[in-house]
């Protein structure tokens, strides 16, 4: 059974009277608990993907259909965007507890749940801290506690860590991995870089843009935890990068 | 390095008095800024009543008015004539800025509301709020209503442009994560859309407390029976200009102290919301 399929996705904007499509003819299943990369140039559309598959788009061709939800029920999608997005006006747990908003938890509930998923990304000690307060990598460490804390089936993420220094990011990497082990969620991650693509997922999907479309999908056949200097990742790194550059 | 560490250290255990020593310093500077003008203009007034340069009757002595100004402390009346006006500004900003912070609202999120609403609000609110008071005066007489509506539509404007524009700019990213969280209509309001607004409702309350008192004193002075607006009329009719200087006075520091603290207000708010993070 798939947490959700994408069938011939088409999607395109009017540009100055003349379409200019964005997405053509995207297929795409995703199953339980599997970490599927969306690698591709900047404006292959594979934000605009994410978009539609979270509901914030609706304007698309083709169907999105899930597991054992209709298309209304995809409240088990959690997304995380490049930048944090957290409410400036609101503390670490605050905006966590956000993600509770739209549920029957009782409030002791929803406390031991927060104080849970900051645990989980590490920011116990900074529940009552506002995002002014926090550093990059800690304050995209709130959002992916606020994204995991509405439990999602399926979580997507926007180039979550493009805006973090290269150290952070692979710390982040190994992180999101042990959370990904201890919750069971199928995660999809659009990043530009082919080698934390080949680091975190199962497949990876090669887009191209104009208009954006898959190009070539790469089964990433190894065992974790992976060693990043490993020579199979180096081999579909170069078939990757082929077919990108 | 660690010399330069170092220095940099003792830099700032040592700046650390001075900058007391500095704020205290700027405060003093600017205050003795701010009371040249008024010292230049008053020793002028002096010059120009006590060598005689204008009648006594149409200038009086600053003393005589500092007397004036002593005596209606003493007898209650001018605290009576300002009780009366601010009771009016609260009552006309209670409803004209609550009215006008809705209205702003729904022309600010909504797009058909605005292109119904918008321009005919907008040319209405063209017309300044005196410009109503010759057909508001026949609707409504010159009782208590009268100045209430005026004062209510002096805070309308302002406060619906100002809350329009705020609702307009609730960041887009916010909005999607709300829309991805599925917050609950009530949730959104009062976690996102109101603290986003926040700076600009601070604004809007400032602008429109400060057209209600231009208005006040003016609406006072065309059709009122007391308040500090009428206060100085009658002052004038007596042709005692100690009492209107007294009430221009009163007007001035008034609206200028009001001013000062509604400033200082929206500054606290827009960094407790946070709009540098």
């Amino acid at each position: 059974m798939n947490a959700f399929a994408i069938e011939h996705v088409s999607k395109s904007y009017i540009l100055e009277g003349a379409e200019r499509p964005v997405l053509k003819d995207i297929n795409l299943q995703v199953g339980h608990n599997e970490i599927v990369a969306i690698v591709g140039a900047s404006g292959c559309g594979k934000s605009t993907l994410l978009r539609l598959v979270v509901g914030l788009d609706a304007d698309y061709r083709g169907t999105i259909s899930w597991g054992n939800h209709d298309r209304t029920s995809a409240s088990k999608v959690g997304m995380v965007f490049q930048d944090h997005r957290l409410y400036p006006w609101l503390t670490v747990q605050g905006n966590v507890d956000l993600a509770f908003d739209n549920t029957r938890l009782s409030a002791a509930e929803r406390r031991d749940r927060t104080s849970h998923y900051l645990q989980l990304v590490g920011l116990a000690d900074y529940a009552k801290a506002y995002p002014r307060q926090l550093s990059g990598g800690m304050a995209q460490r709130a959002a992916i506690a606020r994204a995991l804390a509405q439990e999602p089936e399926v979580l997507l993420m926007d180039e979550p860590f493009g805006a973090l220094d290269s150290i952070l990011r692979m710390r982040l990497q190994d992180e999101l991995l042990s959370i990904w082990e201890k919750n069971k969620v199928s995660i999809i991650i659009v990043t530009h870089d082919v080698e934390e693509a080949l680091y975190l997922a199962d497949r990876v999907l090669v887009m191209e843009p104009n208009p954006g479309r898959i190009r070539d999908v790469v089964e990433v056949d190894l065992p974790r935890p992976r060693d990043r200097s490993d020579p199979a990742i180096a081999e579909l790194k170069r078939r990757c990068l082929a077919t990108l550059v | 390095m660690a010399t330069i560490g170092a220095e940099e250290d003792i830099r700032v255990v040592r700046s650390a008095p001075d900058l007391h020593l500095a704020r205290l310093k700027s405060f003093f500077v600017s205050a003795v800024l701010i009371c040249i003008m008024p010292a230049v203009l008053l020793a002028f007034w002096w010059a120009a009543s006590t060598k005689g340069w204008v009648s006594a009757q149409v200038l009086p002595q600053p003393d005589w008015v500092l007397q004036t100004f002593l005596d209606l402390c003493a007898n209650g009346d001018i605290l009576a004539a300002a009780a009366v006006s601010f009771r009016r500004i609260a009552e006309g900003f209670l409803i004209g800025a609550s009215l006008g912070f809705l209205f702003g609202l729904l022309i600010g999120k909504s797009k058909t509301a605005d292109s119904y609403l918008g321009p005919t609000f907008r040319a209405l609110a063209a017309v300044p709020s005196l410009g109503w008071l010759p057909i508001l005066i026949l609707l409504l007489g010159i009782e208590e209503s009268l100045k209430i509506v005026i004062l209510a539509k002096a805070c309308f404007v302002p406060m619906a442009i100002i809350a329009a524009e705020g609702a307009r700019n609730v960041p887009k990213g916010l909005t999607e994560v709300a829309d991805v969280l599925r917050l609950r209509a009530s949730t959104r309001f009062f976690k996102l859309t109101i603290p986003a607004m926040a700076p600009f409702i601070a604004s809007g309350v400032r602008l429109s407390l400060s057209q209600a008192f231009v208005s006040l004193i003016v609406v006072e002075m065309l059709a009122g029976t007391d308040g500090l607006g009428y206060m100085m009329v009658w002052g004038r009719t007596l042709f005692q200009l100690d009492i209107v200087i007294v009430g221009m006075t009163v007007v001035g520091v008034v609206g200028f102290a009001l001013d000062f603290v509604l400033k200082r207000a929206e500054l606290l708010i827009r960094r407790g919301s946070g709009a540098n993070g």
